[in-house]
C-alpha cells in the first residue's frame, strides 16, 4: 500500500534535476557565446600622471638657422642611405652572378656533382649568431650579482 | 655517370671567415644624424620622474638659501639628493674599464693572430705548393671521386687546421670558380688545366690554440688580400666577398 508513493517521488525528483541541469547548461552556453573581454595592451595606455602640465619641457624655440641646418642634414642623409643601399644591391648581385657562373662550370664538369651542389642544406637554418658589440669581451670579468623579479601583469580571458 | 673526357682537374677550396666581434665605427653623416635624432627626441619628450625630483630639489635649495630660517632642517638631515645619485653613478661608470677596441695584435700588425681587426671579416690564407711555385692561396685540396665538392672543401679546412675546427659551411653550392690552364710544358691531352671551386664558411670556435697548423698561414681582411694573391685569382675571389 505504501509502495507507490516513494516511487513517484523518485521519478519527479529525477525529472526536476534533469530540467535544472538543462537550464544551467543553457545559461552556460549563453555566457560562452558573448564575446570575450579584450586584454588591454599596457604599452598603448599612457598613465595619467605623465600628462600633467608640469611635465612639459621648457626649451628655447628653434632658430631659423638651426631648422635650416636640420633640413639640409636630413637631405644629405637621404642621399647617403641611397648610395649605401645601391652598393649593397650591387654586392649581392655580384655574389649571385659569381655563384651562377660556378654552378654553370660545375654542370659542364659532372652532372652528379652539380645535383649534389644544388641540394638544399638542411643544417643551415635556423642560423644563430651572437651579434657584434661595441667592445670585445673582457677576459676575467666578474659581472655584479643581482636578482631580476618579473612584475609583468598576466591577463586571462 | 658517363665518364666523359675530363680534361680539367677539380679542386675544392674553403674561404673561412672570422666574423667581426665589434661594431664598425660610424661614418661622419651617421654620427651627425644620430646626434640630431637624440636632440629631437629630447625636445619632444616630457620630464621623467628623476628629472622632476631634481627640479624640485633645486627649488627647495634655492628657497632655503633665500629664506633666512631653515624650515627643512628640522626633519631628516641625511636626504639623498638626485644630484648626488647622478654623481655616484658617474663615478661607478668611470671605474669600469672596458676591453680596448684596438688590440695589441692591431698595433704590432701580427697577421697570424685572430685578434686583429675585430670590426671586419678575416679570412684564412695558406702557403701552398702549386707546380713548382709556393703561392698564398685559400686552402684547397684536389677532389677525390666519391665525395661532393663541399666535403672536398671541408677536407681542405681539416688538412690545414686540424679536425676540431667548428665552422658553419654556407650551403652545398660553390660561391665562385677560378679556372686556369697549366703552362704548356706540363699540359697533356686530358689534363688541360684546373678548376678551383670556392666555398664559404663562418668560423664558430673563437680560439684556435688546439689547431695544429701545418703550413704558413695568415688571417687577412679583404683589403689586404691584394698583398698576397695573384691578380686573376684575386679578381675571382673578390666577387664573392662582401666587405
Amino acid at each position: 500500500p505504501c509502495r507507490a508513493q516513494p516511487k513517484k517521488k523518485k521519478k519527479v525528483d529525477v525529472k526536476k534535476e534533469q530540467a535544472q541541469k538543462e537550464r544551467m547548461k543553457k545559461k552556460l552556453k549563453k555566457l560562452e557565446k558573448a564575446a570575450p573581454e579584450l586584454i588591454p595592451i599596457e604599452d598603448f595606455i599612457t598613465p595619467l600622471k605623465y600628462s600633467e602640465s608640469n611635465r612639459v619641457r621648457s626649451l628655447p624655440t628653434l632658430s631659423p638657422e638651426e631648422s635650416e641646418r636640420r633640413v639640409l642634414l636630413l637631405k644629405k642623409w637621404c642621399l647617403f642611405k641611397q648610395k649605401q643601399d645601391e652598393a649593397e644591391k650591387k654586392a649581392i648581385k655580384a655574389l649571385v652572378e659569381s655563384q651562377q657562373e660556378a654552378l654553370k662550370e660545375l654542370r659542364l664538369e659532372s652532372e652528379e656533382l652539380f645535383q649534389a651542389a644544388i641540394r638544399r642544406d638542411e643544417g643551415l637554418f635556423p642560423f644563430e649568431r651572437d651579434g657584434p658589440r661595441y667592445t670585445p669581451p673582457l677576459p676575467g670579468y666578474d659581472p655584479p650579482e643581482g636578482k631580476c623579479t618579473d612584475i609583468t601583469k598576466v591577463y586571462t580571458q | 655517370s658517363a665518364a666523359a673526357r675530363r680534361p680539367w682537374k677539380l679542386y675544392g677550396a674553403m674561404c673561412l671567415l672570422r666574423l667581426p666581434r665589434i661594431t664598425q665605427p660610424l661614418e661622419k653623416e651617421e654620427e651627425e644624424v644620430a646626434a640630431l635624432m637624440e636632440q629631437i627626441e629630447l625636445e619632444k619628450s616630457h620630464y621623467s620622474d628623476h628629472e622632476i625630483r631634481k627640479l624640485e630639489e633645486e627649488e627647495r635649495l634655492k628657497r632655503k638659501r633665500e629664506s633666512l630660517y631653515d624650515e627643512d632642517d628640522a626633519h631628516g638631515k641625511a636626504v639623498i639628493m638626485a644630484q648626488d645619485l647622478e654623481e655616484k653613478w658617474e663615478q661607478k661608470f668611470l671605474q669600469f674599464k672596458a676591453a680596448p677596441r684596438i688590440t695589441d695584435a692591431d698595433k704590432s700588425n701580427d697577421r697570424t693572430s685572430l685578434n686583429r681587426k675585430l670590426d671586419s671579416n678575416l679570412m684564412l690564407l695558406v702557403k701552398q705548393k702549386i707546380g713548382n711555385q709556393e703561392l698564398w692561396l685559400l686552402p684547397q685540396v684536389e677532389w677525390q671521386p666519391g665525395e661532393t665538392l663541399r666535403s672536398t672543401a671541408e677536407r681542405a679546412m681539416a688538412t690545414f687546421l686540424g679536425d676540431h675546427i667548428q665552422a658553419k659551411v654556407l650551403g652545398n653550392a660553390p660561391y665562385g670558380i677560378y679556372k686556369y690552364k697549366f703552362p704548356k710544358a706540363i699540359r697533356i691531352e686530358n689534363n688541360v688545366g684546373a678548376k678551383v671551386f670556392f666555398f664559404k664558411a663562418f668560423l664558430q670556435s673563437s680560439d684556435l690554440s688546439q689547431a695544429e697548423l701545418k703550413a704558413d698561414y695568415l688571417w687577412v681582411t679583404k683589403k689586404e688580400l691584394g698583398d698576397y694573391l695573384k691578380l686573376e685569382y684575386l679578381k675571382k675571389v673578390n666577387r664573392f666577398l662582401l666587405d
